[in-house]
């Protein structure tokens, strides 16, 4: 048990002052949340708005699938033979890259 | 012979959560180089980073505990950082730009240093930056552990390189607070003890914290 004969005055946080600081800490907290939460919100908002696009788009063509489209049925007849012929495995297939890694 | 009169200059509370400080921020400082540097193969790193973690969880749980349990601590501790006046210019003059610091533990030689309170002008800078820049590597440090896939990139970018600033400064400044604390015995005695130190003492480092904030509690044995 320490012995001792001076000690800090106390400062005392009245319930004034406690309830100013609460507020004061919960407004930061809650701006840094709101703030937070946009940025996140505003992010998926354009990732949703891209794929209503894409959606939109399908719905009102007439052909839907890429087996179907006249442009790639005609670029393996005319240039790639076939699909997963080597020349279109080169071409077209990529390889995964992890992305979630910063540097 | 009469022992010295002894003020309690740092409440358990605050010693407490000085241990925190010192189990939570050192190893996340250090397995913090690791993940930055990778000096070693990944198995090495990833260990380097839970380790991190279980510092990380220390740091902000001793953080939050003391904020809850000993607010009026927090309130004093920003009342002694950011109380500023001519003497504060002062020390910066006589103990930085002039090498008092050099002079007192190198030469050994007595510095006239203008009167400090409880904490000195070198203190106080330490103490924002740990106030500013520790609530920084906390909140950054949980986003960047749990919402890296899902935040923007260069929201991401700017927290991890704030993340790194800080943590940087921080534990430069805390390589100074170390040897200074293991330099001046009294004060390191004072943490890691009892919370006490002789009032001499008290009254030669820090005598503005005596003759304004000391007051007597019990009668001394004279």
């Amino acid at each position: 048990m320490a012995e001792y004969e001076y000690i800090e005055q106390k400062t005392e946080v009245s319930r004034r002052a406690f309830l100013g600081i609460l507020g004061a800490a919960g407004a930061i907290l809650w701006s840094g949340i709101y703030i937070t939460t946009d940025i996140f919100q505003d992010r998926n908002k354009y990732i949703k708005m891209r794929a209503k696009g894409l959606y939109k788009d399908d719905t009102i063509s007439k052909i839907r699938q890429s087996h179907n489209n006249h442009a790639v049925a005609a670029m393996y007849k005319e240039f790639a033979q076939k699909p997963l012929s080597p020349l279109a495995e080169k071409l077209f297939h990529t390889h995964y890259i992890d992305r979630t890694k910063l540097s | 012979m009469q022992p010295e009169p002894k003020v309690l200059k740092h409440e358990l509370s605050s010693r407490l959560f000085h241990w925190g400080l010192i189990l939570g921020f050192l190893p996340a400082a250090l397995t913090g180089i690791i993940i930055w540097l990778k000096p070693g193969s990944e198995s090495f790193v990833n260990l380097a980073m839970q380790i991190h973690i279980i510092g990380a969880i220390i740091l902000t749980g001793s953080s939050l505990l003391y904020a809850v349990f000993a607010l009026d601590r927090v309130v004093v501790f920003i009342k002694h950082s950011f109380s500023f006046d001519k003497n504060d210019l002062d020390w910066f003059i006589v103990m930085m730009l002039r090498g008092g610091y050099i002079k007192k533990i190198v030469f050994r030689k007595e510095v006239e240093i203008p009167p400090m309170g409880k904490v000195n002008s070198g203190q106080k800078m330490f103490s924002i930056l740990l106030l500013f820049g520790g609530s920084f590597l906390m909140f950054s440090g949980w986003i960047l552990w749990a919402f890296i896939p899902f935040a923007p990139k260069i929201i991401i970018y700017w927290l991890n390189m704030g993340h790194l600033l800080f943590a940087i400064a921080l534990t430069m400044f805390l390589c100074v607070h170390i040897f200074l604390g293991v330099y001046f015995r009294d004060e390191f005695k004072a943490m890691f003890t009892d919370g006490t130190q002789s009032l001499k003492v008290a009254k030669e480092h820090a005598p503005v914290w005596v003759d304004r904030e000391v007051i007597q509690v019990k009668k001394t044995a004279d």
